[in-house]
């Protein structure tokens, strides 16, 4: 792989995160609403007192230049500032209590929905036109469809509120003190399992409808034809010979999704009282934290560029044309 | 070559297994049997957002202070004054000046003791931010001494604490000011502690004390060790924060939390019945309006490309008219799903002891209405059109915000029975923030133009009626007011019962200003919410209601509530042998080791562990599958 491509893929990439930092800063703001925590029905509050606490933000200063600057610069410094709605906490910190729960939960049922997806739009794929297919992407189609809010609900029903078998929500029993790490772990796995089981659900439709039509597409491949005359077995062509070609879009669809991981999934932590990103981010949006806001979108933006840059940096690797 | 591959897949899948049975013994015990505490568990869908007295806007933060921190004065079970950081009080011959005596004896939860110098501390922070013409944080509590005349507190030894007021009322019972400990925040002035970042675990007098608050997930308060008073059966209590209420009510019927607190109308139905459920219908202290836009009725002010678009909202004979033209017995019905009043004067009726019905009610007749708004001179025109008295078809301006779906439904049944008169409603939802200050007019800053017609929103109120009196007054324009009215004939009668000597004198007072602000249709409350709230009755009883008749448990004012709930086990099951038992073996299992794995830093590590694995694992699968394809592919492909 040449420098030169390295070369221009990251400054594509570093150009990218400075629009990102700025369209944040800009975008929030152009949202109605005010993040001032003085409620202006408190009927014992002055105006000077609404004043002062805009100024304590910076909220007085004009939007172009003075708090763009003052954002940009402390940005580059890697200072994301303070949360508002949680009187002072860190925006770092803030977004890092919730950044592992999120990796947890997304990035397992990623994993999962990967493997089960693939493998389920390869098998019905193969078998186009058979009672596999039929059933199989039929499934596909209806999970892909449905919003996870839509799945989570009747499974809490079912099996946390009906049989018991599972909490309802959270990630851990609230307040709860442990005996130790087993103790922890399965109590963590417990508040796992519904959630988990709706996004991998929610996400294999996605992975299974692209392998399928790529598999599709790879049957009618004239390799594919030879192997069929060299008398190879069926499972064995599918295997060495169709699913590696037509992995290549999957590997694309995989590593924008990768990039959205951190992003969260908003619906299902919402019902399940996931304490992730997508909740924070919506409760940031609800109390307009500009600052809590702009960190996640800037992380969240940062992850999508890396992941794209990876994958084009790989798609080099796998694919010699791409990389003049 | 297929066998191998088969076997390797075999061995996969009994390794995924094995792992599966490692896991199971675990996930078998969701309900965390081993918890021998006993914990409340409360769930609630707001977020808190400070644990700060100072800095919280909402209801559960509230309840984290006064659960943690005592009131000089609490309140009993119908809002009657009863021992709180002080266990009695008397006043002066002439009224104004109260004796307060302070618990001896009493202890902060950290072991230091609890004295006068304490009450003197907190009431002086918020008697100084008076004297600056300031306010303490986000301004919602130190009004209370201000309203209660507290001119000044002192402390002649540890026991008393004296404080004089401008008149003789016992508004003073009122002041919901909480005692923080002087030896953690007494080397500060108001300003700073109404900036300062509380930090759990917090030092009170309370029943509880906040031990942990983990954001938008739980706050948590354990036992306070030195409490005055008798203690509720609850070890400890959970504040759980739940994003949806349709989550918080699984939870509550999947025995998860022993209280919901606001469920909405659909769900509190769907949870009566249930076993172990019982929902309760509180009366609101609050209401929900339609505030018309009044800016320049009293003084004839103006504001460019702001203001009322119609001179008839300053009119009262046509605020009337439309009076005439809302049901509120359907507002009621439909949009509360039954659960509320219809809506009258500005003192709701959960404050009996204030509270008047108007002596001229209005009655839903659309007819009435019409013909009211015709002898008032307001005519249809040949399209139908109702014309104001510059002959403008009078079109207004609804807004409402996004807080709770009540208010869009509300908004589009007015839409339609003023529609009925001729008179075109655009009803319009905004978020909270922003129809705050699109309320606001030039009076709070010159970028506020009060754009509005009419604003349907709510408020609620405290014990004692002023702070919703307040709204009406004409120093309130530019802050609280959002109908921009004013009427100095009002202030002086505010003035007045905020004076008066006796109870009975107030009340009159009050019923006046109660039936002024109805006649004048300044509002028109359509009506006074109510409180839902579901609790379970299998681990705790003893649930009280305050006030209570009309009233819900927890949530309310002061903490009572809590102290009365009782083991609902150890009631109902006298000898539990087998399940006592197994409690006493769990019991002393753990005691050795504490674990207080509770700490952030643990799980981190071990959720980075998890994830390791799994990618591991992950790596593993795909190791084998490229394996696969490299030693199987060069084989077959010559």
């Amino acid at each position: 792989m040449s420098g030169r491509y390295l070369a221009r893929q990251s400054a594509q990439a570093i150009f990218t995160i400075v629009m990102i930092v700025l369209l944040n800063f800009l975008l929030f703001r152009m949202m109605p609403g005010s993040p001032d925590r003085v409620n202006p029905r408190n009927p014992n509050v002055t105006v000077e007192q609404r004043e002062a606490a805009k100024a304590r933000w910076g909220l007085d200063k004009p939007l172009v230049p003075d708090q763009l600057v003052a954002f940009v610069v402390a940005t580059a410094q890697g200072d994301l500032g303070y949360s508002m709605k949680y009187q002072g906490q860190p925006v770092v910190e803030v977004i890092g209590d919730r950044f592992w729960p999120t990796i947890l939960l997304i990035g397992l049922a990623e994993l999962i929905a990967i493997f089960v997806g693939l493998t389920l739009g390869a098998w019905t794929g193969w078998r186009r036109g058979g009672l596999v297919d039929r059933v199989g992407n039929g499934l596909s189609l209806i999970l892909y469809s449905m919003p996870y809010f839509v799945i989570g609900m009747p499974l809490i029903i079912i099996f946390a509120a009906g049989l018991g078998w599972f909490p309802t929500s959270g990630m851990l029993t609230a307040g709860a003190t442990y005996s130790g790490p087993l103790d922890f772990l399965g109590d963590l796995l417990a508040h796992l399992a519904l959630p988990l089981a709706t996004i991998s659900l929610g996400l294999i439709g996605g992975y299974s409808i692209l392998m399928r039509s790529s598999i599709t597409e790879t049957r009618n491949e004239d390799y594919i034809a030879t192997a069929r005359a060299k008398g190879l077995p069926d499972g064995k062509i599918l295997r060495s010979h169709a699913i590696p070609n037509a992995l290549l879009p999957a590997v694309t669809l995989i590593a924008i999704n990768l990039g959205y991981v951190v992003g969260g999934a908003i619906t299902a932590e919402i019902v399940f009282n996931w304490p992730g990103l997508g909740t924070l981010t919506v409760d940031a949006l609800n109390s307009r934290d500009y600052p809590v806001l702009q960190g996640i979108f800037l992380f969240l933006g940062v992850s999508v560029v890396l992941a794209n840059f990876v994958a084009d940096i790989v798609y080099g690797y796998l694919d010699p044309r791409v990389r003049r | 070559m297929r066998a191998p591959v088969r076997t390797r897949f075999v061995r996969l899948l009994a390794a995924m297994g094995l792992a599966g049975a490692l896991l199971a013994p675990s996930l078998a015990v969701p309900a965390r049997a081993a918890d021998t505490k006993l914990v409340l568990r409360v769930g609630t869908t707001q977020d808190l957002d400070s644990i700060n007295p100072y800095q919280t806007l909402l209801v559960v933060g509230y309840e984290v202070f006064q659960l943690t921190y005592n009131l000089l004065v609490d309140f009993g079970p119908n809002l009657e004054p009863v021992p709180g950081f002080a266990d009695s009080w008397e006043r002066s011959a002439d009224g104004t000046s109260w004796k307060f005596h302070i618990r001896s004896g009493m202890k902060w939860s950290d072991g230091q003791p609890a004295t006068a110098q304490d009450a003197c501390f907190s009431w002086g922070l918020a008697l100084a931010a008076i004297k600056d013409e300031a306010n303490i944080g986000a301004g919602y509590l130190d009004p209370n001494l201000k309203d209660a005349g507290v001119t000044k507190v002192e402390c002649p030894d540890d026991q008393t604490m004296i404080a004089s007021t401008t008149d003789a009322s016992d508004r003073i019972f009122q002041v919901y000011l909480p005692i923080i400990p002087k030896h953690i925040w007494g080397k500060m002035d108001y300003k700073a502690i109404g900036e300062a970042k509380f930090e759990a675990p917090l030092v009170g007098t309370g029943p509880y004390t906040l031990a942990e608050w983990k954001t938008s997930e739980y706050a948590r308060f354990v036992r306070n060790p030195n409490y005055w008073g008798t203690q509720g059966a609850a070890d400890e209590v959970v504040i759980q924060f739940f994003k949806t209420d349709d989550t918080m009510v699984q939870a509550l019927k999947a025995g998860e939390i022993d209280y919901a607190r606001s469920p909405n109308a659909d769900q509190l139905k769907a949870l009566q019945g249930q076993p172990n459920i019982r929902t309760v219908v509180g009366s609101a202290n609050g209401w929900t309006q339609l505030a018309f836009n009044e800016y320049g009725a009293s003084d004839g002010k103006t504001i460019k490309d702001g203001g009322p678009s119609t001179k008839a909202l300053l009119d009262p004979a046509f605020r009337d008219a439309l009076g005439y033209a809302i049901d509120k017995k359907l507002l009621v019905e439909r949009v509360l799903g039954g659960y509320g009043d219809v809506g009258t004067t500005v003192v709701p009726p959960v404050l009996g002891q204030w509270h008047v019905e108007p002596d001229h009610p209005r009655t839903f007749d659309i007819a009435l209405a019409k013909q009211k708004l015709d002898a008032a001179g307001y005519k249809l025109d040949a399209s139908g059109a109702r014309l104001d008295k510059e002959g403008k078809a009078i079109s207004l301006r609804l807004y409402y915000p996004d807080t709770d779906s009540t208010y869009a439904k509300a908004a589009q049944f007015v839409k339609d029975w003023y529609g009925q008169l001729g008179i075109k409603v655009t009803a319009q939802q905004f978020d909270s923030a922003t129809l705050g200050n699109i309320v606001l007019p030039p009076e709070a800053g010159a970028e506020y133009k009060a754009n509005y017609d009419i604003e349907l929103w709510g408020w609620a109120g405290n014990p004692d009626p002023n702070a919703l009196l307040q709204i009406f007054r004409c120093d309130a324009i530019g802050s609280s007011s959002d109908s921009q009215y004013c009427n100095p004939e009002y202030d002086k009668l505010y003035d007045e019962q905020t004076n008066a000597k006796t109870a009975a004198e107030r009340k009159t007072i009050l019923a006046q200003m109660q039936n002024m602000i109805y006649d004048q249709a300044v509002y028109d409350i359509l009506y006074y919410d109510a409180n839902l709230v579901a609790y379970r009755t299998d681990r705790f009883a003893g649930w009280q209601n305050q006030p209570l008749a009309n009233g819900t448990p927890l949530f309310t004012y002061g903490t009572l509530d809590y102290t009365l709930l009782t083991d609902a086990t150890a009631v109902a099951s006298p000898t539990p042998a087998a399940s006592a038992a197994s409690e006493a073996s769990a019991t002393a299992a753990p005691t050795p080791a504490p674990g207080t794995t509770g700490g952030t830093g643990d799980n981190t590590a071990l959720m980075v562990g998890i994830l390791a694995a799994v990618l591991v694992a992950a790596g593993v699968i795909l190791a084998m599958i490229f394996r696969r394809r490299s030693g199987g592919g060069t084989g077959e492909e010559e």
